[in-house]
Formats: structure tokens, C-alpha cells, sequence
């Protein structure tokens, strides 16, 4: 027995002390590369350190991070959402018609967070009881919602302005979401998205729920077998996403304030799962965590930052990205040897 | 236990029966799972014995016949409902959670019982956690760890701290022991005989017959489907056990090896196997002669299922294997190929065949050199070539085009067994070369093994299933702990010599 005992890693008394932990967690690789990354920029650039600069990547980021915090849900429980893109160009336009019709803001707002809820309804029905592979079933919702966005608007570009219907109250409230400050220094969508970081930290972390999210990612059979409804977490992973996509894609029309359906967040979905599994989410399920994901979305939000106060060319900055993308989760798979 | 005093039984099974496609897995079997016992089932391979413990979980359901739990009857419906009628199925494929730890594993009853939105009680689960470790005597185990870095004994362990959590009556152990060093083992032994005393039942579905008379109160025998016996281990010997076991009746006009042209003795050596050490094999030494079909039999975890790819160098393996004299020195496939040897292996799915690609495509696939010309296929030798071998081995494909995922089992592995002989092999190794086919379709197959050694081919036959080697093979070694534990001939190849030589100890 006494080999039985000893064959598994064990946690010696020393490993509890609360730096090695740290450095052992996940996340310690994504953030020793972040540092890096800003001690350089640092160095190499000098508008990178200032607190204007900090915060201007703070609101770049912001409209990612609201989504790849539902994508880290998604990809733990062992599914992946490539829709994310349309339903926010979806929700986004739907929402800026509804103020163009003179609607009051929260109604606005409130339909354009319901057709993402029922997006991630869709995605998760598909994915669970319609057996289809989450792969095929959101790459079809991907295209579904964007024709849809595309009939919605007829193609028309939809510019929230007071010349084009919308009331001067709610417009004066919707761009303060995407373009104010609060305390006239932080950007609204920073705050937005610190909020909504804070609170799916919670719920991930300390929650029955987040605890759920994980098992069925991890081996839908135990769960199953403990008494945990597998299709309910999913689909309930799925609508959480829908609804920070139909978000996110509120406050960029809020910000821009004109989004086209032929235009708007095309090829979004990639850059959210991007940044998802560079910050540790496993592909295949029942890993990651919110602040790793935050981690991933800061990288890459700093490295594009760099990049362009560095004068590097948009091309070459596309290149700069794909390279972090296979660094950083190769770092991962190549530094971990999993016991066979 | 004597029959007086014997309590009413927590389950008790009367007349059930599974059918599954061509087989009748279970025939009206009946048995009856009493509070505080050790109930060892027993039985070779196919007995039927992992088809009853999937009812028990709740993954299977059966043809007929009736369940009763605590005497009412009763239907498992699912794997969720047979937990909560107080079973739990510990299977060699564990249901746990890799990704998380070992107290969120044990606690994730608890936690699907509880309002999804609450908070995770991390302390509450640390203690519980540790708790039911502590009584399995796992004390030591910090129920931190993530169970992807355990042992496979720990993992054991840990699922069945979670099952005795949830209050579980009816504990099944399926092959535990077969991942476990004997030390590991001896440990589970003692948990099991503790669980006992404390009111569970254990059902413990074991191959090693020492253990379960050390260890069982009762002793159910399968063979073929039906329950034989269920014996109180009151005086029993292995041998009894063994006799029970065994009782098919085999025609021994058809044992090949009591023919007289299944002499292969003054033939020579082909494949000569020196000190052949791999995973599950220890130092094994065996020969095999031009024209001989040499069977090879053992329990699962004997490492007769490691055999075949390890002479095929698809794992790693140190020791000396020649063919015809020359040796083959890195363990590599192509090479084995090149040298003469061949594998049909088990996995017919997996690493047998390419299932979406055409008959023709399949029958050369392993001497793709022989029928390419500058890198393009030579399409009229490759079909020259697999039109002879499916006339050959009398495959019944409606044409060659055809994909090998749309032929039965016996066909497929017709096909596989062409693409063998298509690279000229002197050495046939085939590892279980009738799983999942038909008994039409396996006379035929051995038919065509029989024809293949008359050509001087080398023919080794690893098979779970003991009357096919007793009916093919002119000899028989037996595997036991990787080690080679009998060699039988003649009239002694029969099923009680080699369930002996595999089990006994």
C-alpha cells in the first residue's frame, strides 16, 4: 500500500506555500510571457507605459474579453462556438434598428440580448440533443445569422444617429457606453467588460454551476453518472455565450456607432477562441480558467498595441499573432508531460 | 454462509436474457446478490459476464427476464438510475473526471444534488473527501490532486470512496486487479473485505481463481451465456472451478491438430523468438515451423495481446526475433514486412483496415511499392492483384470498388487477411482473426488458414477464444504473466488443460 501511495503526484507540505502554487498554476506561463512582453515594449517603444496608452488597450480589449469569457464556458464543457461573430453583428444591428425606430434604450437593448439568447439556444439544442458535433452546428449558425443580419438590414450600412430616428436621451446614453469614461478617464467597455470578467469569475470558480461547467467537460460520462444533466450545462454554456456576443456587439455599435452586416465582426469567432486557448482553455474540454483567458485576451491586445506603436505593417502584425497563438499553447503542451 | 440463514438478496436476477445481433449474450440466466457477501462471477471470455454487469450499470438493456431490487422489480433504466438504487460499477475504464480533483470527483454526487446555484463548498468537500479516503486507509492521498495524475490503482480507489459516499449496497468490481501491482492488489483485498463487514455486496468479476477463493463467499460460474453454478467457497479447488468452466463438448474429428497433416515436426524453423521482452512480456522464447499454425492462449492481461504487435515492432521490445535466419533488429513495421511477416491484428476498426477505402485499395495496401509506378497507382495490376485474392479467399463483395466499411466482419477480415498474403509473408501472426464475425464466415476463415500453412507459411494464431485454438492449433502455448506457462500438443490441447495453464497459480 505503501507504493500505491507514493506512485501519485503528491503535494509536499512545501508546495502549498503560496508562490509555488502560483508559479505551478496554469496561468503562470501566460503571465510570465504577458511581462515579458510589456517589459520589452517598455523598453522598445515610449508611448507603450503611459497610463493613456494602458487604457486605450483596455477598451481594445474589452469587446474581446466580453467574449472569450463566454468562449472560456464553451470550450470547458467541451464545445466550441464559431457563431460568435455573426450573433454579434446580429444583435449589434438589431439593437441600433430598434433606437434608428425610436425605441427607448433598455427595450433596445433588452431584444437585441434576447436574439442572442436565442441563438445560444439554438447552438445548444443543436449540440446536445440534435447529437450534431458543436463544430457543424455553430459553423451553421455562423452563416445562418449572418444571412440573417443581411436580410435584416438589406445590406445597409445602420448608423445610430439623431438624423436617423433615434431619440436624443437614448443616444446620449448608448454612446456613453461605448464611448464614455467613467470618471471621464476609464473607458465604459473596460468597465463593462471588468464586470462581467468579475462576476463569470465567480461563477466559474465558486459556483455549483461553474463546478458542472467543468465536470462535463472533463468526462461527460462521470457526470452523467453522477447525476449532473449534461445537455442542460451545455446548452446553458452556449446561451451564456450568446448573450456576452449579442453584448459585446451592442457596445461596438454603441462605440462606432454604424455597423453593416456584411462587415461587422467577420472572422471574429477566430480571434475569441484565439485568445481563449491562449489562455489555457483545452479544445477538448474541462480546462481553463477566466483569469487565464483575461491573461490570453491582455496578450494579445498588447502585443497588437506594440505592434503598431512600433510602426510594424498590418501584415506583418497578422504574422506576429499566429506566432503567439502556436507559441504560447505550445509552451503549454511541450513543458507539461502528462503521466501516460 | 449456509443456506438457513442466508438473508434475502439486495438483487436478485431471474430468467434474463440479452441478445445482441447474432449472438445471445445471456440465456435466461438467474442470480441472487445477498447483503455482506463477496460474490466472485467467473467464466472464460464471451461467458457473458461483462453483458450482465453492463445491465447492472444501467448501460445496457435486457431482452427479458426480471430484476428485483430489495424483492420489488425492478428496471435500470440508465446508468444514473442504477446509482441510485445503491450500485455502482467500477469498470477498468473509470468514470471519473481526469481534469479535476480527486475531492471534486468524490463529491460530484453531492454537488449534481445540490442547487446550481450555491457555492462549491471547498472546504466541506477537502474534508469529506478525505474522510471517505481515510477509510478506505488512502489517508495519504491529498485530495487536491488532479486524478490525471494518479495511478490507475488510485483511480480505482478514489471511484470507489465516491461510490461508498453515495451509500452504495451493491459494489462491482469489474477485472479490477488486472492494472494493479500485486501489492496495489493485496491492498484492494483488503478494502473489499472491509466494505463487507460494513454491509456492502461486492461483485468481483475476476480471471485469477486464487483470488477469488481467497477472497469470494460465493462463486457464480458463466459459460456461453448461462449462469452454470453458484457455488458457497466452502472446500473449493481451483480445479473445480476450472471443471465448471469448461464443459463445451468439441467434436474432436475437426481438432486439426489430431490430423495427420498438421505434421509439421521435421519442417524447419521459420520464426524463431529469442528472450522477447515488451510490455506485458517477459523474456519469452517460442519458435515456429514452415506449415505449422502455433496457438497462443491466456487471460487478457497475460500479455498474449501485446504479442502480436510486439513481433510486429509496433511497440518497443528488446530480444532477438529471426526470420528464415535473418533477424529483425529495430522494432519496425515496414521492415517486419520486408523480412516476411505479416499481422492481421484485433482492432479491425482501428488499425486493421482503412474502412472508407475500396476492397481493392485495401488489398494492397501494404505492398503500395509493388503496384506503383513513379508514384501513380498501377491501376490494372492493383485490380488484377485483388480480384485473385478475393477469389482466393472466396470474399463476397458486390465489387472491388466497393468500401470495405459496407462488407460484414467475415468479409473484412477476408480482405485484411488478403492484403496480408499480398506482401508473400513467411509469418502469419493474427491476433484474435474472427472477433466480431460469423460462425459461417469462421469456418471458412480457418479454412483459409489451414490452406495458407499448407503453403509453408509459419501461422501464429493469438486468440481469446479457447475452441478455436483447440480446432486450428498443432500446438498451443499458453501465456501467464508474460511468461510462457504450458505448451500443449496433440489430443493434450483441450479447454481444461489450457484454462489451467492460463489461470491456476
Amino acid at each position: 500500500m505503501a507504493d500505491a501511495v507514493r506512485t501519485g503526484a503528491r503535494a509536499p507540505a512545501a508546495d502549498r506555500l503560496t508562490l509555488a502554487r502560483l508559479l505551478r498554476a496554469r496561468e503562470a506561463g501566460v503571465f510570465i510571457a504577458l511581462l515579458v512582453l510589456c517589459l520589452f515594449l517598455s523598453f522598445a517603444t515610449d508611448g507603450f507605459l503611459t497610463s493613456l496608452n494602458l487604457l486605450n488597450v483596455g477598451r481594445q480589449i474589452s469587446l474581446l474579453g466580453i467574449m472569450a469569457v463566454g468562449m472560456t464556458f464553451v470550450l470547458i464543457a467541451g464545445e466550441v462556438d464559431l457563431s460568435v461573430g455573426s450573433t454579434y453583428a446580429f444583435s449589434g444591428l438589431a439593437t441600433g434598428m430598434l433606437i434608428i425606430a425610436g425605441w427607448a434604450l433598455l427595450p433596445a437593448i433588452g431584444v437585441g440580448l434576447l436574439t442572442g439568447v436565442a441563438i445560444g439556444l439554438v447552438n445548444g439544442v443543436l449540440s446536445t440533443y440534435g447529437r450534431l458535433p458543436s463544430l457543424i452546428a455553430t459553423l451553421g449558425m455562423l452563416s445562418i445569422v449572418r444571412g440573417a443580419a443581411l436580410i435584416l438590414t438589406n445590406g445597409q450600412p445602420v448608423t445610430v444617429n439623431a438624423r436617423n430616428g433615434a431619440l436624443p436621451e437614448v443616444l446620449q446614453t448608448f454612446g456613453f457606453m461605448g464611448q464614455g469614461y467613467l470618471f471621464s478617464i476609464i473607458p465604459m467597455q473596460l468597465v463593462f467588460f471588468v464586470i462581467i470578467a468579475a462576476l463569470a469569475w465567480v461563477v466559474l470558480s465558486f459556483s455549483n454551476f461553474g463546478f458542472r461547467v467543468y465536470a462535463v467537460g472533463g468526462s461527460a460520462k462521470a457526470a452523467r453518472v453522477s447525476g449532473i444533466s449534461v445537455n442542460s450545462v451545455k446548452i446553458c454554456a452556449f446561451v451564456l455565450m450568446g448573450v456576452l456576443a449579442a453584448f459585446a456587439g451592442i457596445l461596438s455599435l454603441a462605440f462606432l456607432p454604424s455597423g453593416q452586416a456584411g462587415r461587422t465582426g467577420l472572422g471574429l469567432e477566430l480571434d475569441v477562441i484565439a485568445a481563449t486557448i491562449v489562455g489555457g482553455a483545452s479544445l477538448s474540454g474541462g480546462e481553463g480558467t477566466i483569469l487565464g483567458t483575461i491573461l490570453g485576451v491582455l496578450i494579445i491586445g498588447v502585443m497588437r498595441n506594440g505592434l503598431v506603436l512600433m510602426g510594424v505593417s498590418p501584415f506583418v502584425q497578422e504574422l506576429m499573432i499566429g506566432l503567439v497563438i502556436i507559441i504560447a499553447v505550445g509552451i503549454d503542451k511541450w513543458s507539461t508531460r502528462r503521466p501516460s | 454462509m449456509t443456506e438457513q440463514q442466508s438473508p434475502a438478496p439486495i438483487v436478485e436476477i431471474s430468467g434474463l436474457t440479452k441478445r445482441f445481433p447474432g449472438v445471445l449474450a445471456l440465456d435466461r440466466i438467474s442470480v441472487d446478490f445477498r447483503p455482506c457477501e463477496v460474490h466472485a462471477v467467473i467464466g472464460e471470455n464471451g461467458a457473458g459476464k461483462s453483458t450482465l454487469m453492463n445491465i447492472l450499470a444501467g448501460d445496457l438493456q435486457p431482452d427479458g427476464g426480471e430484476i428485483r431490487i430489495d424483492g420489488e422489480e425492478a428496471t435500470i433504466a440508465s446508468p444514473l438510475a442504477s446509482r441510485a438504487a445503491g450500485i455502482t460499477v467500477v469498470y477498468q475504464e473509470l468514470a471519473l473526471c481526469p481534469t479535476l480533483t480527486i475531492a471534486d470527483n468524490i463529491m460530484m454526487s453531492d454537488m449534481a444534488a445540490r442547487s446550481a446555484v450555491s457555492l462549491v463548498p471547498r472546504e466541506e468537500m477537502r474534508r469529506e473527501a478525505r474522510a471517505a479516503l481515510t477509510r478506505l486507509g488512502m489517508g495519504k492521498l491529498d485530495p487536491d490532486t488532479k486524478v490525471s495524475r494518479l495511478s490507475v490503482a488510485e483511480m480505482q480507489l478514489v471511484e470507489i470512496a465516491g461510490a461508498i459516499r453515495q451509500r452504495a449496497r451493491l459494489l462491482v468490481l469489474d477485472e479490477p486487479n488486472s492494472a494493479l501491482s500485486k501489492r496495489e492488489s493485496e491492498r484492494l483485498f483488503d478494502i473489499v473485505r472491509q466494505l463487507r463487514s460494513e454491509g456492502v455486496t461486492v461483485i468481483y468479476v475476476s480471471h485469477h481463481l486464487k483470488e477469488v477463493l481467497d477472497l469470494a463467499d460465493r462463486i457464480t460460474v458463466m459459460r456461453d451465456g448461462r449462469t452454470i453454478e453458484t457455488l458457497d467457497n466452502d472446500g473449493l479447488s481451483e480445479d473445480r472451478l476450472i471443471r465448471a468452466m469448461v464443459g463445451r463438448e468439441l467434436d474432436t474429428a475437426t481438432q486439426w491438430s489430431l490430423q495427420p497433416e498438421a505434421r509439421s515436426d521435421a519442417a524447419p524453423i521459420v520464426l524463431s523468438v529469442e528472450k522477447l521482452t515488451a510490455p506485458g512480456l517477459d523474456e519469452l522464447s517460442f519458435s515456429a515451423r514452415a506449415g505449422e499454425i502455433l496457438g497462443i492462449g491466456g487471460l487478457p492481461d497475460s500479455g498474449k495481446d501485446t504479442l502480436g504487435e510486439a513481433l510486429f515492432g509496433l511497440c518497443g521490445r528488446s530480444g532477438r526475433i529471426t526470420i528464415d535466419g535473418k533477424e529483425l533488429r529495430a522494432a519496425d513495421p515496414h521492415a517486419s514486412i520486408r523480412n516476411g511477416m505479416a499481422l492481421v491484428p484485433a482492432d479491425r476498426r482501428g488499425a486493421g483496415a482503412l474502412l472508407s477505402m475500396s476492397v481493392a485499395n485495401n488489398v494492397v495496401s501494404a505492398s503500395l511499392p509493388r503496384f506503383s509506378l513513379a508514384g501513380f497507382m498501377r491501376r490494372g495490376a492493383v485490380g488484377r492483384e485483388a480480384r485473385a485474392q478475393v477469389a482466393r479467399l472466396d470474399a463476397r463483395i458486390s465489387h472491388l470498388g466497393q468500401k470495405l466499411a459496407t462488407l460484414s466482419g467475415g468479409n473484412q477480415q477476408k480482405i485484411i487477411l488478403g492484403r496480408s498474403l499480398v506482401t508473400n509473408p513467411r509469418v502469419l501472426v493474427l491476433h484474435e482473426p474472427t472477433r466480431g464475425v460469423d460462425v459461417g464466415a469462421k469456418a471458412e476463415i480457418y479454412a483459409i488458414l489451414r490452406g495458407i500453412a499448407g503453403e509453408g507459411v509459419a501461422v501464429v494464431m493469438i486468440s481469446s477464444e479457447i475452441p478455436e485454438l483447440i480446432m486450428n492449433a498443432e500446438r498451443v502455448l499458453v501465456l501467464r504473466n508474460g511468461r510462457i506457462s504450458g505448451e500443449l500438443t496433440g489430443a493434450g490441447i483441450n479447454e481444461e488443460a489450457i484454462l489451467a495453464r492460463a489461470m491456476a497459480s
